[in-house]
């Protein structure tokens, strides 16, 4: 059964009836309301039912392998036009989260001195991936994430943040005091948080704008920290400062430590789930 | 150079045919110019600027490997 369309009396009750019909999770489905439903005047009289229809979406291996074919052609096209002399590959991109329903189409290019092609920081890399998605994006009309990868730069870069992740989160565990990282861009910064998003004794946020935006691991428990009470009290008081302030109120307590810069990330944007990368 | 730039913008634009890239040569470095349609200018650009850093990234690449320096105007 792929698609549905059911009555109810709200168009909640309808969706719920039909994704227990159909036996699916409600981000398997594209769902549309065809009436939103009234509620009627007195003894119901005018109320209607309200009408979803509800579809399944398909896993879409067609475009995807389309996908990867323009991709592996333009990328081909783009590093003959850099003068870089390469060999495209498929490669499988380590992503721990499968939130993604497209699988990403990533390549490595093999060659010799690909050093110019990933650039300060993986910059030059980031700005090759960047417009590969873009051509991509307009020929097949559909949004399909893209990795692009150097001589296996991007994975060994992931191992090294993954394991510098837990390594500094050991230590702002047995100090209790929060650790900054240096600034990263988006993607590296998201495997630091992935890296500690269960780890039982520390979260992490990312302060800062733009290129010079970082991560922070700091203790879950402040006051389990081998410093003095006071500091632990005041810790307790600027991290539920944090927490409490996301509609943007000014604390009336300045944090113990962040600077103002810090300060405004952590009201203009709540806490964690989802992380800001 | 000009080819690298002629290349992208043809293909992300919705009037390839209005794009015209021109190329100059001055005593700092190559100077390339990208034209195209008014309706297209932030496809070329893109939010922040981010799409013609991207393609300027990738034109000092290639600029590098001649021992030279590239600049991007959009006109």
């Amino acid at each position: 059964m792929d698609v549905l369309e059911v009555n109810a009396k709200t168009t909640h009750e309808a969706i719920e009836k039909a994704l227990a019909e159909m036996g699916v999770s409600r981000d398997e489905v594209r769902i549309t309301i065809l009436n939103e439903g009234k509620s009627g005047g007195i003894f119901g009289i005018g109320a209607e039912d309200a009408r979803v229809r509800v579809e399944r979406l398909m896993a879409e291996p067609v475009p995807s392998s389309d996908v990867a074919v323009v991709a592996t052609e333009t990328l081909q096209k783009l590093l003959t036009l850099l003068e870089v002399e390469g060999v495209v590959s498929p490669a499988v991109y380590p992503d721990e989260s499968s939130e993604q329903p497209t699988a990403p189409v990533a390549f490595n290019i093999e060659g010799d001195d690909l050093g110019i092609l990933i650039g300060r920081r993986g910059q030059t890399l980031a700005a090759l991936q960047y417009v590969l998605r873009l051509i991509v994006g307009h020929k097949t009309e559909t949004w399909v994430p893209i990795i692009v990868d150097a001589e296996g730069y991007k994975e060994r870069r992931h191992e090294a943040l993954k394991a510098l992740a837990l390594r500094m989160a050991d230590h702002v565990k047995t100090r209790g005091s929060p650790f900054t990282l240096e600034p990263m861009p988006p993607y590296e910064r998201r495997i630091v948080h992935l890296a500690l998003a269960d780890n039982p004794a520390v979260y992490t946020e990312s302060i800062g704008e733009g290129e010079s935006r970082k991560v922070v691991i700091r203790p879950k428990h402040p006051s389990s920290g081998p410093r003095g009470n006071s500091i632990s009290n005041d810790q307790r008081s600027t991290v539920s400062n944090q927490w409490g302030n996301s509609l943007g109120q000014r604390s009336n307590t300045p944090g113990q430590w962040g600077n103002t810069q810090s300060q405004r990330g952590n009201y203009s944007r709540p806490r964690r789930q989802p992380p800001n990368y | 150079m000009k080819d690298l730039v002629e290349y992208i913008a043809k293909s992300i634009v919705n009037a390839p045919d209005a794009v015209k890239v021109t190329e100059e040569q001055d005593e700092q470095g190559i100077i390339l110019k990208l034209q195209v349609a008014d309706e297209d200018k932030g496809r070329v650009i893109g939010k922040q600027g981010r799409i013609a850093e991207a393609m300027r990234t990738l034109i000092r690449v290639k600029a590098a490997k001649k021992g030279t320096k590239a600049t991007l105007e959009i006109l």
